[in-house]
């Protein structure tokens, strides 16, 4: 059933519209060439500073934003990363179902704006610069599906790290066997809400979709595993 | 409401004393030096240019008909050629006025010695002439003119200020070289006869005060040495406040030549005080008074002067118009406490310069408004010295208090560095302290894993100056952790609150390395009504808090840390599933938390879980208007 829906979301997106912002236009050209190849038919924009980003987003609702967090407020200006940060904080709080790819050597300065991505309801990636193109056009991939893919972020604590309404989840689904329908009921929120508590609870125990294995038995595996339901 | 504020009252007494007390004394002190220059007479010039100034404010008022003025002018002078002007003028004159029936005529000439030619005529005209009074000077005695008997004559002397300016009449006074006569005024022999005449009324003692003078019903009030505004004043004889009649032309003025050459209307003369002097400035010193409007220059003739006090005689008796009365003297020092009090209270109540300035300028316009209002009514209450005590006390209270304040803010802020200093070694090194004596005690440790915690807390220690000299910096809006972060404390404090889990979290502690979960929310406050300090705070609290279970928590499995918001409360809650306090001794950690329940008015919760583990909880009132609903 789950899965299903979630390919239809991804048919959907065929001709994605997305938002590629970097200060650096040898970079910015880079990664727009790694989307064509995957996305031939997609409509690509780009931005160089935070404000342009914020003007691009607001005027053309794009499907996926792929963002640097160093970058300059306007132009002319010295990028900073708590710029980039600000930028995503202002999206997330606007569009809370825009989907987000972060693309920058400075992931885990995105610690500091955790609790915001956690409440955040669309996708969200983490891509470190370094990683493989293929790689990164997975976690594009994952964006666009409304997966959270946070674990470069983790800090080095121990244990892991979720949300009080995270387990009530985990519980009420494999401790009482509820479909997320009821599971909604019973938490009073809308079944939108209880799908992003999935893909949260699944970023905090890193399963991400793979094919061919059913999401909801791993994580109910994992979930047991780290002993987050007894 | 009322009962709110009744309670708020009791509740803020004992703080608002404090600031009274301070503010206060220097106020009092202000009003108290206000009142010694009042009485040592420093102010004695200000309250009569204020008197003055009032009396030249005053509605002008009609003329009054019954004195006319014979002025000796300039011009009749020249006209005659030679002055004094020879006794023969004077009886002809004198004569000529008799004729249209005057009821009295007063005289006001220095006749000591004769002036021929014509002195027996004049000496003649005035023995036969019952209404006609003369003049004498007392001070210093001179002879009276022309041998009239006693009751015929009146003194034309008057007190002058120390500012040399009149504003007060001697009436009458004892005669100082025949004991047991008594002697009266022109201005007073005038009236006397005029009321006898034409109201049969005659001069009596007065009721209320037997010294002073009475006609009918009417008393003149009595000056006294310390009356109104005066301090110290000879106030011999029987002396009373000028009450000057106001108005362009208060008395008909003739001269001589005007009754020579009949340029007037009989009925003018009929049955009036007639008032014969000279008015040429040359030959006779004016007045000066500052009480009248348009006098240029500021000054009156003798004549003019004595038919100010007769016509304030008849027209207080026939008229009903006031005299000038003044406060026993306890009154007006307390009139001019009382003011001094809104003084202060004004500095008190008022929050801004401002407001306290325009509040200055409203009252001291009423208390000016007061004086002026009582005048008209007349009485003369002191005006400039509540005013000044007004000023000077607001000024002294406000400045005081102000100084104290800052001294307080001083004092608070060195308190609150202390304190800042005790967090940040008992939230730092102390915890590092702890954990190695613990692992000591333990056993569990290598020799290179203490040398390395030794190590870290010899850097903690000595991180420690260098973290409150950055904190002295900008410690209005930041905060060091004990892990060494800095916290921003203007951002939201739920953002904080993660920031400094986040950062505790990473500190190397028993508790925090079993722990598999951790459920992790923070709601934000609404509305963020939280000051820097409380934010300081909280964020301490919760550092303290988690730093317990990483120390007491050992082989925890579970931790949660959540902020949320129900029904106006917030409430942050730590728990943990490990093995429980064992004892609630009370650390700096615990009277920091009791301190902060106290700050934000909430509720503080440390205690066991069954079968295991421990919550920790604190509540606060999010709006501030909650505090009023349930109080």
């Amino acid at each position: 059933m789950e899965s299903a829906m979630e390919n239809q979301e991804i048919a959907g997106l065929e001709k994605p519209k997305i938002l590629v912002v970097d200060d650096h236009a040898v970079v910015l050209g880079g990664t727009i060439d790694l989307l064509k190849q995957k996305y031939p038919e997609a409509d690509i924009l780009t931005a160089q500073t935070g404000r342009e980003t914020l003007d691009a987003v607001a005027r053309s609702q794009p499907d996926l934003v792929v963002m640097d967090l160093s970058i300059p407020e306007v132009e002319g200006v010295t990028a900073r990363i708590d710029t980039g940060l600000q930028v995503l904080r202002t999206l997330m709080e606007k569009y809370p179902h825009l989907n987000l790819m972060v693309q920058s050597t400075y992931v885990r300065s995105l610690v500091r704006i955790r609790p915001e991505i956690d409440s955040h309801t669309g996708g969200f990636t983490v891509t470190d610069k370094g990683l493989s193109g293929q790689e990164m056009l997975t976690r594009v991939d994952w964006a666009l599906q409304g997966v959270t893919h946070t674990k470069d972020i983790k800090g080095v604590q121990a244990g892991l790290e979720v949300k009080p309404e995270w387990l009530t989840l985990l519980t009420l689904a494999f401790g009482e066997g509820l479909q997320d329908k009821a599971i909604a009921q019973r938490m009073r929120v809308s079944e939108r809400t209880v799908r992003h508590y999935w893909t949260k609870v699944q970023d905090a125990l890193e399963i991400y979709p793979e094919e061919g294995k059913n999401i909801r038995i791993q994580t109910e595996m994992r979930a047991r595993e780290e002993g987050l339901i007894d | 409401m009322k009962r709110h504020f009744w309670q708020k009252f009791k509740q803020d007494f004992p703080q608002e004393f404090a600031i009274l007390r301070i503010g206060a004394l220097p106020g009092l002190a202000a009003i108290l030096l206000v009142a010694i220059a009042r009485a040592t007479g420093s102010l004695q010039f200000l309250e009569w240019g204020a008197l003055d100034a009032f009396m030249r404010l005053r509605p002008a008022e009609p003329r009054d008909e019954r004195i006319v003025l014979v002025g000796i002018e300039e011009t009749d002078i020249e006209r005659i050629g030679r002055y004094p002007v020879p006794d023969g003028t004077i009886a002809d004159l004198l004569q000529k006025l008799q004729t249209y029936r005057p009821a009295v005529i007063g005289l006001d000439l220095s006749r000591e010695l004769p002036v021929e030619p014509g002195h027996a005529e004049l000496k003649a005209a005035l023995a036969q002439m019952e209404n006609t009074i003369g003049a004498e000077r007392v001070l210093p005695q001179q002879g009276s003119p022309a041998g009239l008997p006693s009751d015929r004559v009146g003194f034309s002397d008057f007190p002058l200020d120390a500012d040399l300016h009149v504003r007060r009449s001697l009436l009458g006074m004892p005669d100082l070289r025949k004991s047991g006569d008594y002697k009266f005024s022109l201005a007073m022999q005038l009236a006397r006869v005029y009321l006898a005449k034409t109201e049969n009324l005659t001069l009596e003692n007065g009721i209320r005060d037997p010294n002073a003078m009475r006609f009918g019903r009417t008393e003149f009030p009595r000056f006294l040495s310390h009356s109104g505004g005066y301090v110290g004043t000879d106030a011999g004889g029987v002396q009373m406040l000028v009450s000057f009649r106001q108005g362009t032309e208060p008395f008909r003025m003739l001269s001589l030549r005007d009754i020579e050459t009949g340029n007037f209307d009989p009925d003018w003369l009929r049955d009036r005080i007639i008032l014969i002097g000279v008015t040429a400035p040359i030959y006779k010193g004016k007045i000066q008074t500052k009480a009248m409007a348009g006098l240029n220059p500021p000054s009156i003739s003798g004549i003019e002067f004595q038919a100010h006090v007769a016509s304030q005689i008849l027209s207080a008796v026939l008229d009903d118009r006031a005299l000038l009365k003044t406060w026993s003297e306890g009154w007006e020092y307390l009139w001019i406490v009382g003011w001094g009090c809104v003084g202060i209270g004004l500095g008190r109540l008022s929050n801004s310069l401002f407001k306290n300035g325009l509040g200055i300028i409203i009252f001291g316009v009423a208390a000016i408004g007061i004086g002026y209002g009582s005048f008209l009514g007349g009485w003369w209450l002191p005006v400039v010295p509540p005013v000044l005590a007004l000023g000077f006390a607001n000024i002294s209270y406000t400045a005081f208090s102000e100084y104290d304040k800052v001294l307080r803010s001083r004092l608070q802020e060195r308190q609150k560095t202390i304190d800042r200093t005790f967090n940040v070694i008992h939230n730092g090194p102390l915890q590092t302290l702890a954990n190695v004596l613990r692992h000591l005690r333990d056993r569990d440790w290598s020799h290179e894993k203490f040398l390395a915690e030794l190590e870290n807390l010899n850097y903690e220690l000595r991180a420690v100056g260098e973290r409150l000299e950055q904190e002295m910096l900008d410690f209005e809006d930041a905060l060091f952790l004990g892990s060494g972060k800095k916290l921003d404390l203007k951002v939201p404090i739920h953002e904080l609150f993660y920031e400094v889990y986040r950062s505790t979290l990473e500190r190397d502690l028993p508790g925090f390395q079993t722990l598999k979960v951790k459920a992790i929310d923070f709601e934000p406050m609404v509305p963020p009504s939280l000051g820097i300090e409380q934010k300081r705070e909280l964020c301490r609290f919760l550092e303290e808090a988690l730093c317990n279970v990483g120390k007491h928590a050992k082989g925890a499995t579970r931790l949660s840390v959540t902020g949320t918001q129900t029904d106006g409360w917030y409430l942050l809650r730590i728990t943990d599933n490990g093995p429980g306090l064992k004892s609630f001794t009370e650390g700096r950690g615990t009277k920091q938390s009791k301190h902060l329940k106290v700050q934000l008015r909430g509720k503080f919760k440390r205690e066991a879980l069954s079968p295991r583990g421990t919550v920790c909880e604190l509540t606060w009132p999010v709006a501030r208007s909650w505090v009023y609903k349930l109080s």
